[in-house]
């Protein structure tokens, strides 16, 4: 298939391009050949499976307290949401109930973690763009929320926080008010950011109008997260299909509105995502206001030895529904994991949206739609 | 050049006995000479750069290298030298070879007319605004032949996009130098540098409203020709790689290097001799300074200040603003700059006329008022990232030297 | 809205946008870097900055080690080596071998929760590294050691400040790999049975401490 259209392409007097696996932009180890007539791209088609560790495959081997680290590497930007998924399922598997004190902590964290990837995945699209600077004031801010987290969790990427039935640490002693303390400089910040890059010109002259995703393309492809809701469709697991403590807060679900171009352009995704961040801060202080008192694990036998059924557990990630479909076999380790992530499905439209796009397009594709290698892989 | 050559011979009995030896040992040392200080320059302006791009960044940037990290273009310099030259198997090894040396020698004949003041000057060559658009030019033919040698398709890619950039931009650059030309009635920068004052509201980028444009224009399209951000498509590194200096190591690469940062010096200094007075020291006339060799240098010295605040504020655009795609590039040279230019030209030849028909005093008052619109541009600035500073509740810091 | 107001919007936007944005860039030239400039131009040592809760190199404080292999269970990818053996005298056990593959380590933390007595800890050590990957096996037993036994009501023996017992047993980056080997078991009679270890065992660094629990 692959050579009959390389044959196609070499006789239509085509340049087939290969841009990765080791390129500056395609956002780890993900490779796509492009075919196209100069810069103007016929299509891109995503090769992906670089960075495919098997960590379905270890889940099998290990008990189930024991996958929470692995989970951990499914989403190094947002290891929060992957502890979170995997925690949930499990617990619907046995039937656990979670103390609301994790639940709130649960909140807490993955909003921080939300921010965190999302400056990334903003700033990153910024330096795809060309713009240096932007990435690295984003990467000074979640800088600081990896300090906040590493002195909850001891870790700065690879968290191992939240696990079945709770969460491992609750708060130490003066975090609460560090914490206040970030969100506030963050806000003026983040102002600061949107002066700096978000309403830039050339940035949106680039994005706009640029890798338009409908809404029924963007439901059929299985896009989720910001990518869906950039595209105009109405859809956050927090508030549609609501877990842990998150019908206790309010907060907006940020849509695509074709800012300024068309419904569901690269822009628009852009926008969710900045949007997104002053939602996550709302929240955080919703929860702070409102963290209860109580335990910060549940109570779980010595042994998780679920009874034979199945759990799916899902949260919105920063990069949409993660979901972990759980399999038990009756043992202590579980007969099957499966992870939908949603990089996957996410790099799959690249190959319907790149259609007739420039190189430099592509780039702003990708990065858009915020893929992370590992995700896509597992 | 002439001038000065003039003097010598009235001084120095060697120059009157043999006029034509001498001569040609003066443009040898002068070449000698320019070539070793704009190489001093590049060097640390690539060290500037990089303190400048990291403070703008919440960073440091380089600072272990002799004082401050003062000498790390040397050290990085140094690396070059001692790595390996690598050609691909399947480069067109020639032009492999020789891409280097249009882009090199494109830059570095440009100082041939960039004059530091009345004598130091290579040749002052009649037609010098032509000639300098002429042997940039070069430069294109470098990285066109460094984009098809490499044989590989990011190279291409980037060669192609510079070709296409290059020729584009010099339109809407030569129009908007010949905005300030008309005034000036000559395309000598010496000349052009002659008919401007020492003070701002004499320089010809406040003449009229006209050339008050062209210097936005003439900058923006220098950029474009020199491939800085957010017109360094052809080096575009998110997309392109590396663009056409992609499979260039060692010595080779160091040259490209060398000569995109030594252009910066070029675009500073173009800019400064047509728009910004160029070396005319305020309240000195020509005829003072061009007797007095130390005011000569204080010239020189003036201009060299003005091209290094352009350096920095060319630096300071490219940490500052994403890149644009190819063809808004091309739109916005054809639909945005090139009609600017033309307008700017018009305007221009019909200030002339209006020029001439109203009493000097309207003139100097608009003058003037383009003036205080230029201070007000750079207050305004200040007064917006003061601004900033105090949004994000930060006490400013003034040492420079981190 | 004629497409040529549309034409100057264009121009007003690019033209304010990009004045603001230069404006935020300048800012910046008047404010303090946040870089930290680890190793050597930091106002206090890194490792002294970190929380502490840190999860860096793990360490063993061996005479609180109960010889259980919690830890080496609860390890998901095997980083932990815990030996025993049968004591000579028939009574109890030897704890012969006690290695902690930091290469390999991925600082979950699962093991140090598992650990009944608190002496496998995350350390706030977090630089290691060696030229040989082998060197970045720790050993924590020298020789065969009588692992602790915990009494109801006895405290645990207190152990030095976290990151001295590791510390001294990283070698240097450069070292030659030198295969290890078990060394002599030294029968010591340590009050009230707590378990001593070899002589030249890591713990002889802070040799008092072991004793504290008996008072
Ligand atoms: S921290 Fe995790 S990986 Fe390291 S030894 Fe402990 S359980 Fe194993
Ligand atoms: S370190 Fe802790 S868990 Fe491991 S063997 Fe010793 S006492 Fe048991």
């Amino acid at each position: 298939m692959e050579n009959a259209l390389n044959k196609q392409a070499v006789s239509d007097d085509l340049m087939i391009l290969n841009m990765g696996p080791q390129h500056p932009s395609t956002h780890g180890v993900i490779r796509f050949v492009i075919t196209g007539d100069g810069e103007v791209m016929q299509r891109a088609v995503p090769h992906v499976g670089y960075l495919h560790r098997g960590i379905e495959k270890l889940a099998e081997g290990l008990p189930y307290p024991s996958f929470v680290p692995f989970t951990d590497r499914v989403d190094y930007l947002a290891a929060m949401f992957a502890n979170h998924g995997y925690a949930m399922a499990v617990e619907r598997l046995l039937g656990i109930e979670v103390p609301r004190r994790a639940e709130y902590l649960r909140v807490i964290v993955s909003e921080l973690n939300r921010i965190a990837s999302h400056l990334i995945g903003v700033g990153a699209m910024a330096m795809d763009i060309g713009a240096f600077t932007p990435f690295l004031h984003g990467i000074r801010e979640r800088e600081k929320l990896n300090d906040i987290i590493e002195e909850l969790c001891g870790a700065r990427l690879t968290y191992n926080y939240i696990r079945v039935g709770g969460v491992s640490f609750d708060f130490p002693q003066g975090l609460d008010a560090k914490i206040r303390a970030f969100l506030d400089t963050f806000e003026p910040l983040m102002e600061e950011f949107d002066r700096l890059i978000t309403v830039n010109e050339i940035l949106v002259k680039r994005c706009a109008n640029v890798a338009v995703i409908d809404a029924e393309t963007a439901k059929s492809y299985g896009l989720v997260g910001p990518n869906l809701r950039g595209s105009g469709v109405d859809w956050d697991l927090r508030r549609d299909l609501p877990y842990s403590a998150y019908p206790d807060f309010e907060f907006n679900v940020c849509l695509g509105r074709g800012f300024r171009g068309t419904l569901g352009d690269a822009y628009d995704r852009f926008i969710v995502r900045v949007q997104e961040m002053q939602e996550s801060v709302k929240i955080i202080r919703q929860a702070l206001d409102g963290l209860p008192e109580g335990e910060i694990k549940g109570k779980l036998p010595r042994k998780l030895k679920p009874a034979k059924g199945e759990a799916y557990g899902a949260v919105e990630s920063a990069r949409g529904e993660l979901g972990y479909h759980v399999i038990s076999d009756g043992t202590d380790k579980p007969y099957r994991v499966k992870i939908r992530a949603g990089s996957f499905n996410a790099t799959s439209i690249v190959e319907h949206a790149s259609r007739g796009l420039m190189i430099a397009d592509l780039v702003v594709l990708i990065a858009s739609l915020d893929v992370i290698a590992p995700e896509i892989d597992r | 050049m002439g001038d000065f050559f003039e003097y010598l011979k009235s001084q120095w009995s060697f120059a009157q006995e043999h006029p034509a030896l001498a001569f040609f040992l003066l443009v040898v040392g002068y070449g000698i000479v320019m070539i070793g200080f704009f190489s001093a320059f590049a060097g640390p302006v690539t060290w500037v750069e990089r303190r400048v791009a990291g403070r703008m960044q919440c960073r440091i940037g380089p600072n272990r290298v002799g004082p401050h990290g003062f000498l790390q273009w040397l050290a990085d310099g140094l690396k070059n030298f001692l790595k390996e030259d690598l050609i691909p198997n399947a480069a067109d090894k020639i032009l492999f070879r020789i891409a280097v040396y249009p882009v090199f020698a494109g830059v570095f004949l440009t100082f041939v007319v960039l004059p530091l003041g009345p004598w130091i000057v290579g040749a002052d060559l009649s037609v010098g605004v032509v000639y300098l658009l002429a042997v940039t030019a070069l430069v294109v033919t470098g990285i066109i032949m460094s984009g098809w040698a490499s044989n590989s398709k990011w190279s291409l890619l980037g060669g192609i996009r510079s070709a296409a950039q290059m020729v584009s931009y010099e339109v809407a650059a030569g129009m908007a130098l010949l905005t300030a030309i008309i005034p000036a009635g000559s395309l000598s920068f010496q000349d052009i540098i002659e008919h401007q004052g020492g003070w701002p509201w004499q320089w010809l980028v406040v003449y009229s409203p006209a050339t008050f444009l062209a210097f936005f224009v003439y900058f923006t399209a220098s950029l474009a020709e020199g491939n800085r951000t957010p017109f360094d498509l052809p080096e575009a590194e998110s997309e392109l790689v590396a663009g056409y200096n992609t499979e260039y190591s060692g010595m080779r690469f160091l040259f490209f290097a060398f000569a995109e940062w030594a252009n910066l010096y070029v675009i500073g200094a173009v800019i400064t001799a047509v728009f910004l007075g160029g070396w005319r020291i305020p309240g000195v006339d020509i005829a003072t300074q061009t007797n007095n060799i130390w005011l000569q240098f204080a010239g020189a010295a003036i201009f060299l200040t003005k091209a290094s605040v352009l350096v920095f504020v060319t630096i300071w655009l490219r940490w500052t603003l994403p890149r644009l795609r190819v063809d808004q590039l091309m739109l916005m040279c054809w639909k945005y700059f090139v009609p600017f230019g033309i307008g700017l030209v018009v305007l221009s030849l019909f200030w002339q006329v209006l020029a001439a028909a109203v009493p000097t005093w309207v003139t100097s008052a608009i003058s003037v008022l383009l003036t205080l619109a230029g201070a007000a541009l750079v207050a305004g600035m200040f007064w917006r990232a003061w601004y900033n500073i105090r949004a994000g509740k930060d006490a400013p810091v003034y040492t420079w030297l981190i | 809205m004629g497409s040529v107001s549309t034409y100057f919007e264009n121009v007003k936007n690019a033209a304010v946008t990009i004045f603001e944005g230069m404006a935020v860039t300048l800012s910046w030239m008047f404010r303090r870097p946040i870089t930290i400039q680890y190793p050597d131009r930091t106002p206090e040592p890194v490792k002294d900055t970190l929380p502490d809760r840190f999860r860096g190199i793990l360490e063993v404080h061996i005479p609180a080690c109960t010889a259980c292999s919690a830890c080496a269970r609860a390890c998901p990818i095997d980083v932990i080596l815990v030996e025993t053996q049968k004591h000579p005298s028939g009574k109890g056990r030897l704890l012969m071998r006690f290695d902690i593959d930091i290469s390999k380590c991925m600082y979950c933390g699962l093991c140090t929760e598992a650990c009944p007595t608190g002496c496998l800890r995350h350390t706030p050590v977090f630089e290691a590294t060696g030229r040989d990957i082998h060197n970045l096996v720790v050993h924590f037993v020298d020789g065969p050691v009588v692992p602790y036994k915990h009494k109801k009501g006895r405290p645990v023996p207190a152990s030095p400040p976290p990151g001295d017992i590791v510390q001294a047993l990283l070698k240097p980056w450069d070292a030659e790999y030198v295969a290890w080997s078990p060394g002599e078991f030294v029968e010591r009679d340590a009050g009230g049975g707590d378990g001593e270890k070899g002589a030249a065992s890591p713990g002889k660094v802070e040799g008092g401490a072991t004793g504290s629990g008996s008072g």
